[in-house]
């Protein structure tokens, strides 16, 4: 985004102050600094030398003050709800990204970053080799036999704190495909890296039930991760280098539609990949073809002969205790959340109850669970409370981060809750 | 400030002192786009902390401004002379609920909502409800005395609160009015508190006054072809002695500019629509928005709907909810302003509003809460024409004098500030400031609190 562009969208920003009352953070925090307002004054301001926003005391440029404006904007979940709920439909999101590009460009990417997003995650290889690793050296760390499969949880030190973090498979999901599985078909499925590498039955569930839904579905061999990580952190080299990869594969497969189990990769696709392709850009015509075809995976079961077919389940579960989690992304950003809701609904029957607190942010917010776990635990204990307290024992969702924090979360608070992707439920009410 | 100033502070307020350029600048706004830097800021945790730094302001001679949401609409907590910001962020605690007692003690920077939802968990109802009840706080909504829609019914801030402890401009710490439902012992020096804009006391503690959560809500939508219909069927509902909880008027500068952004369902000739909203038991909700509905029809309604289930109540608020989005959408910039006339001469002023527009080629867009007479006018300012924004602020002043001329005020509920303090005197008079400015000496002998509001003087204090 050129300045003067963006100098505008933050123009847009009236300081009213009504994004304090849905932000994710500011209750914990509770400064300004920590709302999209503070952090859009303090871009404005930082911006102010170069490009002349009228501002009251322009923040001298100068490296301490950028690493601390750094700071404030990296300082966000990115859960959008702010942008949501701003009357004056300021671009949040947008403005907060470009800002820690900005700062990205300017003050470049702590090494380990560099690496991760320019290295690792765009390449399939890669990934498959740090899984491997770290399959091979979690023996060293405590198991935690949870209901949703193996778990190791981490020591309470260098940061750790206690966190629970699936085991890595001795072999992912687009690895695990027979030779004669995943041909072209009219359906494509990107599983997402979390789902390939770390869940890799939730990729699995997710590629069966769209083969029952749809017949013969693609999935490609060299798919890498979304670029969301990258592009959050103000990476746009890095995302731009895993969207390529992906992008190339999906024209080249030339399917109907392109289903994501993973609201965040979605919301790559659909949303973020016409805004960092510039209209210039030979790949651009491919990302309009491409982001055309992204669908939720619930809307595309939803509109196949399948669905007619499920039949519920209703005395696996108690009345009412099978609840939907809105994944920012997902159900906010995109509006997809109604499809993911009915689709359980059709698939639980009765065992469906609207969950307490099922719009609120899991708190894992990509890169924020990194960097402030504490509080982003915090977030997610209390997600987790509010859903027990109104009864629910099941959280269905289907986005990967919030999955592995939801997990994360339940390991803290109630061993007893159950999180499951919704690929996982539909799957277990198909016909053997 | 001065560096001996800022060690002091840090002593009190430990690492909830701030001083980085990030933190000044973030508290360096509110909503009325106007920006000034303060030297610093501190979040208190209780009404001892406030009361250290206020006797260090009066020792070191730098101001204090309270802050709490920042969400004021005339500058109130701008440190416009810089200084020290004092921000309730943390001081956010219910206290105390009394349902025997019909009580609530809140801290300061409780928002207003979070208290509303306390006091439904035990059936009762704290009534005001100024639009920015989600985010806002009580101590803004006590130094602003703010407002909302049911004030028509229901009555301001003031009337809610009971009892106040505030740490005077002077370092003392007060404790005003009663626990009680009545008392008059002495002056009330809790009124005195209500609406003063920080520039008395720092409020520390809210005993409120809390009523009975009415059972049921009941919300009629009529459409007019004029202003004057419906101004004059404000009068009548009024007259058929039903009082509403809500009364909104939008004029059609107003759906014009919703029309614009977004689609809406209403025939062809509306130029004005009121939304009336009653509450109460079921059976009188029901017989009073009968009595409403005769009364619209009888002044022109040429449509009324009705709804008393929530999504039905919410589609006919949809119009009234999308106007100040859709403000934004048409102009950039507005002049905002929030008078009040006696509702006998809300036709008079709404007609002298439109004709102003015509005569000044300016956009004007008014609505508001016509059931007391208070309507937000926005003049529209649409770019860098520094012609538009001459008009446009001459336009204010004459709204402002007419509004005077009609026995109104020109401000309903955003209060002063800086906004507002160039038109003061117009309303007060010389006498009345005079005797004002004595008020402010005998609570903040050194001007040390929110100095440069209200009324245009240099304050003594100095950064
Ligand atoms: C979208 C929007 C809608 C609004 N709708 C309404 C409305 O319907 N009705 C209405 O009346 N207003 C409305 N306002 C204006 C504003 O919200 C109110 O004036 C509100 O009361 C301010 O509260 P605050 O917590 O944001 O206070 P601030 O803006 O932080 O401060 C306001 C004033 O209160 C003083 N103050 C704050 N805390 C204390 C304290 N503890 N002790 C002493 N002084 C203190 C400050 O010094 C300042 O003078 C609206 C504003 C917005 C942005
Ligand atoms: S709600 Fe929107 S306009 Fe208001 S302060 Fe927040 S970002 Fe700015
Ligand atoms: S994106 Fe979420 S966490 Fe970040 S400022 Fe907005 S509401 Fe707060
Ligand atoms: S992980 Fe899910 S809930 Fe959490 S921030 Fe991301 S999209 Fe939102």
């Amino acid at each position: 985004m050129i300045d003067r562009e963006l100098a505008e969208k933050i123009a847009a920003c009236v300081k009213c102050g009504s994004c304090r009352a849905v932000c994710t953070l500011y209750p914990e925090r509770r400064t300004e600094v920590n709302v999209a307002r503070g952090k859009i004054a303090l871009l404005e301001s930082a911006m102010a030398g170069e490009v002349g926003l009228p501002a009251c005391g322009a923040i001298p440029l100068g490296e301490e003050r950028d690493a601390a404006v750094r700071e404030a904007l990296a300082d966000c979940l990115l859960c959008g709800r702010c942008e949501r709920n701003c009357p004056n439909q300021v671009a949040v999101e947008e403005i907060l990204v470009a800002g820690r590009t900005r700062f990205a460009d300017k003050l470049g990417l702590p090494v380990w970053k560099r690496i991760l997003f320019d290295e690792v995650l765009p390449s399939a290889r890669a990934l498959n080799a740090v899984r491997a690793a770290g399959n091979a050296a979690q023996h060293l760390l405590r198991k935690m036999p949870t209901e949703s499969g193996l778990h190791y949880r981490f020591p309470d030190v260098a940061g750790l704190h206690g966190r629970t973090l699936p085991a890595l498979p001795p072999i992912g999901f687009v690895a695990s495909l027979g030779k004669d599985e995943a041909r072209a078909g009219e359906v494509m499925l990107f599983p997402g890296c979390v789902f390939d590498l770390v869940m890799p039955e939730i990729g699995r569930d997710s590629y069966e039930t769209l083969k029952a839904a749809w017949g013969e579905v693609t999935v490609s061999r060299d798919a890498a991760c979304c670029g969301l990580p990258a592009l959050a952190s103000g990476d746009r080299a890095g995302a731009m280098k895993a969207i390529s990869k992906n992008l190339v594969a999906m024209r080249a497969a030339a399917p109907r539609s392109i289903v994501f189990p993973c609201g965040s990769c979605l919301k790559m696709f659909r949303r973020d990949l016409l805004n960092v392709i510039p209209t210039d850009h030979p790949l651009r015509d491919a990302a309009e073809w491409v982001a055309e075809r992204c669908v939720d995976y619930a809307t595309s079961i939803l509109d196949s002969p399948l669905v007619r077919i499920l039949v519920p389940a209703p005395a696996a579960f108690g009345a009412g205790s099978v609840g939907w989690h809105d994944p920012c992304h997902l159900s906010g950003t995109l509006g997809r959340g109604e499809a993911g809701r009915e689709l359980l609904e059709r698939a639980v029957g009765r065992g469906f109850g609207e969950m307490k607190g099922t719009d609120r942010c899991c708190g894992y917010g990509g890169t924020f669970n990194a960097r402030d776990y504490p509080t982003s635990a915090r977030i997610g204990e209390n997600k987790i409370s509010l859903a027990i307290q109104g009864g629910t024992s099941t959280i269905v969702t289907a986005c990967s981060g919030c999955i592995l924090q939801l997990r994360d979360m339940a390991a803290r608070v109630s061993r007893q809750t159950r999180v499951r992707h919704l690929a996982q439920v539909v799957r277990g009410l198909l016909p053997a | 400030m001065e560096a001996t100033s800022r060690t002091c502070l840090k002593d009190i307020f430990g690492d909830r002192f701030k001083d980085s350029p990030e933190d000044r600048l973030c508290y360096a706004y509110d909503a009325t786009g106007k920006e000034f830097l303060p030297d610093a800021v501190a979040y208190p945790v209780d009404a001892e902390e406030v009361r250290q730094a206020i006797l260090l302001a009066n020792e070191r001679r730098f101001p204090v401004i309270p802050r709490g949401a920042g969400s004021g609409f005339s500058g109130g907590c701008l440190p416009v002379r810089g200084g020290l910001v004092l921000s309730t962020e943390r001081m956010n605690r219910v206290l105390s609920i009394d349902p025997a007692n019909l009580l609530a003690v809140v801290e300061p920077g409780v928002v207003t909502e979070t208290l509303k939802e306390e006091a439904r968990r035990f059936s009762l109802f704290y009534p005001p409800d100024p639009a920015s009840m989600k985010f806002g706080t009580i101590g803004g909504n006590i130094a602003e005395c703010a407002g909302g829609m049911s004030a028509v019914k229901y009555g301001v801030t003031r009337d809610y609160v009971l009892g106040l402890e505030a740490v005077l401009g002077s370092g003392e710490m007060i404790r005003t009015g009663v626990s009680t439902a009545k008392g008059v012992v002495g002056y009330d020096l809790t009124r005195m508190l209500v609406g003063s804009e920080g520039t008395l006391g720092f409020v520390t503690r809210a005993t409120l006054r809390l009523l009975p959560l009415p059972e049921s809500t009941g919300t009629l939508l009529a459409l007019f072809r004029d202003n004057g219909e419906a101004s004059r069927a404000v009068a009548g509902i009024v007259e058929a002695r039903i009082t509403p909880s809500a009364m909104e008027l939008m004029d059609r500068s107003a759906i014009d500019c919703v029309r614009r952004v977004v689609a809406l369902d209403l025939p062809e000739e509306t130029g004005c629509a009121l939304l009336v909203e009653v509450d109460g038991a079921p059976p009188s909700v029901a017989s009073e928005l009968e009595g409403v509905e005769m009364a619209l029809r009888a002044y022109g309604a040429i449509e009324v709907r009705r709804a008393t289930d929530g999504p039905g109540r919410e589609r006919l608020w949809k119009l009234r909810r999308s106007i100040s989005p859709a403000l934004r959408k048409i102009a950039p910039v507005k002049l905002n302003e929030d008078i009040v006339v006696p509702r006998s001469a809300l036709p008079e002023m709404m007609a002298f509003l439109s004709e102003l527009a015509a005569r000044e080629r300016l956009t004007i867009v008014n609505f508001g809460h016509a059931g007391d007479g208070n309507i937000h006018v926005n003049v529209m300012i649409s770019g860098t024409d520094s012609d538009e924004r001459r008009r446009a602020d001459a336009a204010v002043e004459t709204i402002f004098r007419k509004t005077v001329d009609l026995g109104g005020t020109i401000s309903g509920e955003h209060g002063v500030g800086i906004s507002k303090a160039p038109f003061f005197e117009m309303e007060v008079g010389p006498l009345g400031v005079s005797v004002m400015k004595r008020l402010k000496a005998a609570f903040d002998p050194n001007g040390i609190l929110n100095p440069g509001k209200i009324w245009l003087e240099e304050s003594a204090v100095t950064r």
